[in-house]
């Protein structure tokens, strides 16, 4: 909403400058977004004329410019613009001029006095362009004119941002009446003669009051749809308003001034000789000013004739009634609209109109009529004309529900203590009406403040009126209620910073991805969640996976340069389980190049591999119960043969592994070498408490006795069938062991491989003899005999 | 040999051989010494010999004489060989000669996201000051996201421009705020409850310098008797001393939102030019960082609390704008790239 400082003072009598008043009505909660001068802020610059241009002997670009100041007087200045020429009509600033908040001081420029200045439009704060150069005037003016009676007076236009709830400031009124509160001060309605009335309006029929809780109507004949007068186009200027005609112009003015809108209808399209305020026929079609047809729906307002309808009440005049040139008989509807009805044809159509942003958050119903007297004043005044008697349908007076409360519950909402004296000041000057005489206070808000309804409310205008900084600060004071972070949360944490010491770098990504990535992710759509105005395409889903847009960072940080990644996100993925939403926290990660950022000088580079992966894994996952184990089927976005599930309680959980070269070309990425994993924490959250504390077992006593065991066996049996059945060999003593060495080449036969295992027996209560090892070692050998064909080397 | 003789020629010896030791200049040298003095046919060996001769009563007094200078010599002569093997050892170690200004092994060291680094901070000091971390879905019903947080029907937010839908059976949305935390709490926990929400929103807004379909807010919620604005200015103060120090000063300034009344907007006095006026709070002093208020009664009655019995305050921040000022991140989309450049710098 703009404000102009000048209309303003119509209302009030203020005498802050343009910054006090921001400050005020920042202070108020009505942002100033913006201030913009206007009009001329300068005095003692006047029309001169160029008659000599000489070079400025100390300088290649400045001149001494000679002018004609009027009945032969002449004055030399030295100015630097480029485009001075003999002959133009220049503003010259003499010596003591005051430019904005500047005053013009004699100058002595590079050793050659100079007697003035003349201005570009620039320094006399008419734009705001940086252009270069002198303003040149019109040849015609007479010399030693005022430049500044040019111009408008000095005035400022207030950008305000308006909160929903405010609709009554969406006028020149509304903020005066704020001020006036604020300030102590009368408001000043605008004088209005009062026409007298001849004839009648038209008849006025409420179809739906629900949707339209006053019409007023009135005609005035003999119009004539001239120019408006130059101040009232200077007014809409300033609102960013192309003034049109009279008749148009007056309806916005008052609609700027007093915060109701208005529609003016040609008569000769009015038939039937009544107005009609109807809902539409399902289907029927209307088309508004400018030519759109819309359909409507029964949920739309429409002001219709006897015949047709003329407007989409509230929002836009049809097309088929709207003022001409040579409109003379016209129609003028003050009105109500109820903002529910007005807010779903405006959505429904995304049409809007400066009218119904004021209908849809609420105009003054009372206000209506002051709006009509205004307007028919102005029309007469302007256009001439004959008004006829106003008709006024309104069914049900509205009034505000009386507040009652008591002037410690005001205080005790805002924790302040504002004396009663004060309060009862600004609730009297605020209200309709006000007892604040006995102990309980009652409260009644004017109809243009709907949204005074509590206690609650009023306790806001109070700390509004009386200033915020009445808020003390004192202790924090809190009831604590101990209770632990949600699981994921804590699980998501404790993930983020092991993979942080591991040298990973968190990222965090968009949660949308589109139907490519899906299919690349063998994710099927109907079990992903899409969203149904989706920004962009390639944006239509909630990822169900993270790995697509960390991938997507691997492809855009090789493409900046950067290698040795190591990238990770913790963040929800959603599933659409029967059309319900699912979401679960998972991790997941991507790396690539070598397991160091930086290459060492005196050691080889490690590229990642599996082993690095699963040692990662075996590490971030130590605390959670889960096992790994070789996909039966990798996913299709992962190495068929490197890929490992995530287990646990038998439920795959994740998967980590190599990713399928064919999936990282699809997504543009350089390298096929990209490792990844990721898994969901749902399961894992389930056995994690944050008050879980683990028992610690007891540290061994007796230092373990040591031997190495060497064995020879077909190549084809995994590392986990050989452990397996080294776990299951029948021992006397405590066994851990751990892998050295598998070997495979030369040295054997053909298709046999030998495994090197370092163990470790001990006993609880005292040192191994050595006969007991020898026993123990002898069953493993004839375990891993008889279970997995292995021979001792 | 007297008695006397007998003193005068340990004190001959005393004063030769520790003259002697400290003048010694190797190991081998203060061994040299050892065997002359205290050896097998060493000077003080020989003179202790003598005592045999002497009597009961001057062995008395010469026995210990000896033994004290024995353990004299001992110690002294132990202590300058000790000198010697540390002299030995520092020696060999002086002529180590490594380049110490080479690069050091690339010891593992990841980095949290700057998102991360801002919220974690903000928890943390929430978590001191009392409030419990709370969290709701990020799908979520109209419900919670709007009706019981007193959102009428024909608020713009509600529109397709402002706020996502999705394809679900029941017509959900993607949370446009972190307030559907405070519906889901309130209705399931009766007051005193004090909760924190961090997570991430979701607005029908364009990616650009300053916007993102998706960003992060910090809600916190406090109900319980007699709680008042000046509880959330109290509360406020605190948070902001622990995020920017002890000189940080709020201040309220009047605003909208449907689920407080009365509405604040909160500024925190510019921590970079305490108030003066910079290019980060674009001269004005102070920086507009969160939106408050006290909870709005139809808010409470909607989730089951007595407005007439608790009342409560509300508070929702976005960890970007606060982020992007303490980290001078300039671009909003910087945080969703993820590039190494800048997330290695945290």
């Amino acid at each position: 909403m703009k404000i102009l400082y000048s209309w303003l003072k119509d209302f009030i009598d203020v005498d802050l400058t343009p910054e006090e008043l921001a400050k005020k009505l920042t202070d108020l909660g009505i942002e100033v977004a913006s201030m913009q001068t206007t009009g001329a802020d300068f005095e003692g610059v006047h029309v001169a004329q160029i008659i000599k241009i000489e070079d400025h002997p100390n300088s290649d670009h400045l001149h001494l410019v000679t002018l004609d100041k009027g009945s032969g007087v002449t004055q030399r200045v030295v100015c630097g613009a480029p485009n001075v020429a003999v002959g133009q009509k220049v503003p010259l600033a003499k010596v003591g001029a005051r430019l904005g908040k500047i005053v013009l001081k004699p100058a002595v420029i590079r050793g050659v006095e100079s007697e003035g200045m003349i201005c570009s439009s620039d320094e006399l704060g008419l734009t705001h362009t940086r252009a270069h150069g002198i303003l040149v005037l019109d040849e015609n003016l007479p010399l030693g004119t005022d430049v500044s009676t040019l111009y408008g007076k000095a005035d400022t236009i207030f950008e305000l941002e308006i909160t929903s709830n405010r609709p009554d400031l969406l006028s020149h009124l509304g903020v005066a009446r704020e001020l006036g509160v604020l300030l102590n001060k009368p408001v000043k309605l605008p004088q209005i003669k009062d026409i007298p009335g001849q004839g009648l309006a038209l008849p006025v029929e409420i179809q739906n009051q629900e949707g339209c809780g006053r019409y007023i109507g009135r005609i005035i004949r003999g119009v004539k749809n001239v120019q408006s007068p130059e101040w009232m186009k200077e007014r809409l200027a300033a609102m960013g308003l192309n003034p049109k005609n009279a008749l148009v112009d007056v309806t916005n003015y008052v609609m700027f001034e007093l915060g109701n809108p208005l529609h003016a209808f040609d008569l000769r399209e009015v038939e039937g000789g009544k107005v009609v305020v109807r809902n539409a026929q399902p289907g029927e079609k209307f088309t508004v000013l400018g030519g759109r047809e819309l359909e409507l729906t029964e949920n739309c307002l429409l002001i219709a004739d006897g015949k047709k309808a003329t407007a989409l009440a509230g929002i836009m005049g049809g097309a088929n009634s709207g003022i001409q040139d040579d409109t003379q008989d016209i129609f003028i509807e003050a009105a109500y609209f109820n903002p529910p009805t007005i807010n779903k044809t405006v959505k429904k159509f995304a049409i809007s109109s400066d009218s119904s942003q004021r209908f849809e958050r609420g105009s003054d119903i009372e206000g209506a009529l002051l709006a009509m007297r205004r307007a028919s004043d102005l029309f007469v005044q302007i256009c001439g004309g004959t008004a006829s008697e106003i008709n006024d349908v309104y069914p049900q007076k509205f009034e505000n529900k009386i507040v009652e409360f008591t002037p410690g519950e005001i205080n005790a909402i805002l924790g302040a203590n504002i004396p009663e004296d004060k309060l009862k000041d600004i609730f009297a000057r605020l209200a309709a009406k006000f007892d604040g005489s006995g102990p309980v206070w009652k409260f009644q808000a004017p109809t243009h403040r709907r949204d005074l309804n509590h206690k609650w409310d009023l306790a806001e205008e109070a700390a509004r009126f009386a200033g915020y900084d009445n808020i003390p600060v004192s202790a924090t004071r809190a009831h604590v209620v101990f209770a632990d972070n949600p699981k994921g949360i804590d699980l998501g944490k404790m993930y983020a910073s092991a993979l942080i010491g591991a040298g990973f770098c968190e990222c965090k990504n968009i949660d949308f991805i589109g139907e490519k990535e899906l299919k690349l992710f063998g994710a099927d759509e109907r079990f992903c969640i899409r969203v149904k105005n989706a920004l962009a395409q390639g944006w239509d889903y909630l990822r169900p996976t993270l790995l697509p847009s960390l991938i997507k960072n691997v492809e855009s940080n090789l493409r900046f340069g950067s290698s040795d990644l190591k990238l990770f996100e913790t963040s929800k993925t959603f599933q659409n389980i029967k059309g319900f939403p699912v979401e679960n926290y998972t991790v997941a990660g991507v790396l690539t190049g070598n397991v160091e950022e930086n290459k060492f000088f005196a050691t080889p580079s490690r590229p990642v591999d599996f082993y690095w992966l699963k040692g990662l894994m075996q590490t971030v996952l130590c605390k959670a119960d889960v096992t790994f184990a070789p996909s039966k089927t990798a996913p299709v976005y992962m190495h068929p043969k490197i890929s490992m599930d995530i287990l646990q309680g038998g439920k795959v959980i994740g998967v980590f592994g190599k990713l399928h070269p064919l999936t990282l070309k699809a997504l543009g990425v350089k390298t096929s070498e990209v490792w990844a994993f990721e898994w969901a924490t749902k399961q894992i959250e389930k056995n994690y408490s944050a008050r879980d504390f683990k028992p610690a077992a007891d540290v061994a006593v007796f230092p373990p006795s040591l031997r190495d065991l060497s064995v020879v066996l077909n190549a084809d049996v995994t590392y986990a069938q050989i452990t397996s059945a080294l776990d299951k060999t029948p021992l006397d003593v405590e066994l851990a062991y751990h892998l050295i060495d598998v070997y495979q080449g030369e040295r054997l036969p053909q298709g046999k491989k030998s495994v090197t295992f370092s163990l470790a027996f001990s006993k609880k209560d005292g040192t191994l003899k050595d006969k007991e090892i020898d026993t123990a070692f002898a069953r493993i050998v004839e375990q891993l005999k008889t279970q997995v064909g292995a021979e001792l080397r | 040999m007297t008695i006397l003789e007998f003193k005068s020629a340990c004190e001959t010896i005393a004063q030769e051989y520790k003259t002697k030791i400290n003048a010694a200049q190797s190991a081998a040298e203060v061994e040299e010494l050892r065997v002359a003095a205290l050896g097998r046919k060493g000077a003080l060996t020989d003179l202790l010999k003598g005592l045999k001769d002497f009597s009961i009563e001057d062995k008395k007094q010469a026995g210990p004489l000896g033994n004290a200078l024995k353990a004299e010599l001992t110690a002294a002569l132990d202590e300058k060989a000790a000198f010697f093997a540390a002299k030995e050892i520092n020696d060999e170690l002086n002529k180590t000669n490594i380049d110490l200004t080479l690069p050091g092994y690339p010891v593992a060291c990841g980095h949290k996201h700057p998102l991360s680094v801002a919220q974690d901070r903000m928890t943390t000091i929430l978590a001191r000051l009392g409030f419990e971390w709370a969290e709701g879905p990020w799908v979520e019903d109209e419900k919670h996201n709007f009706d019981l947080l007193n959102v009428p029907l024909h608020h713009p937010a509600r529109d397709a421009q402002d706020t996502f839908f999705v394809d679900t059976k029941a017509p959900l949305v993607l949370r446009s705020h972190t307030s559907n935390v405070q519906s889901r709490y309130m209705e399931k926990h009766k007051p005193p409850l004090r909760i924190m929400a961090p997570g991430r929103v979701f607005r029908n807004d364009s990616l650009d310098a300053t916007h993102s379909p998706v960003f992060h807010q910090i809600e916190g919620l406090y109900v319980d008797k007699n709680v008042s604005l000046a509880d959330l200015k109290s509360d406020l103060t605190a948070f902001m001393k622990g995020l920017f120090g002890d000189k940080a000063e709020i201040r309220f300034r009047p605003s909208f939102f449907p689920f407080t009344e009365p509405s604040v907007e909160v500024d925190v006095k510019c921590v970079f030019c305490q108030g003066k006026g910079c290019n980060v709070c674009k001269q004005n002093g102070w920086i507009e960082m969160l939106g408050a208020g006290v909870v709005h009664p139809n808010v409470l009655k909607n989730c089951g609390i007595d407005p007439s019995e608790f009342s409560g305050y509300a508070f929702g921040m976005g960890v970007e704008r606060l982020a992007m000022m303490m980290l001078n991140i300039k671009d909003i989309r910087a945080f969703y790239e993820n590039d190494v450049r800048l997330l290695r710098q945290f």
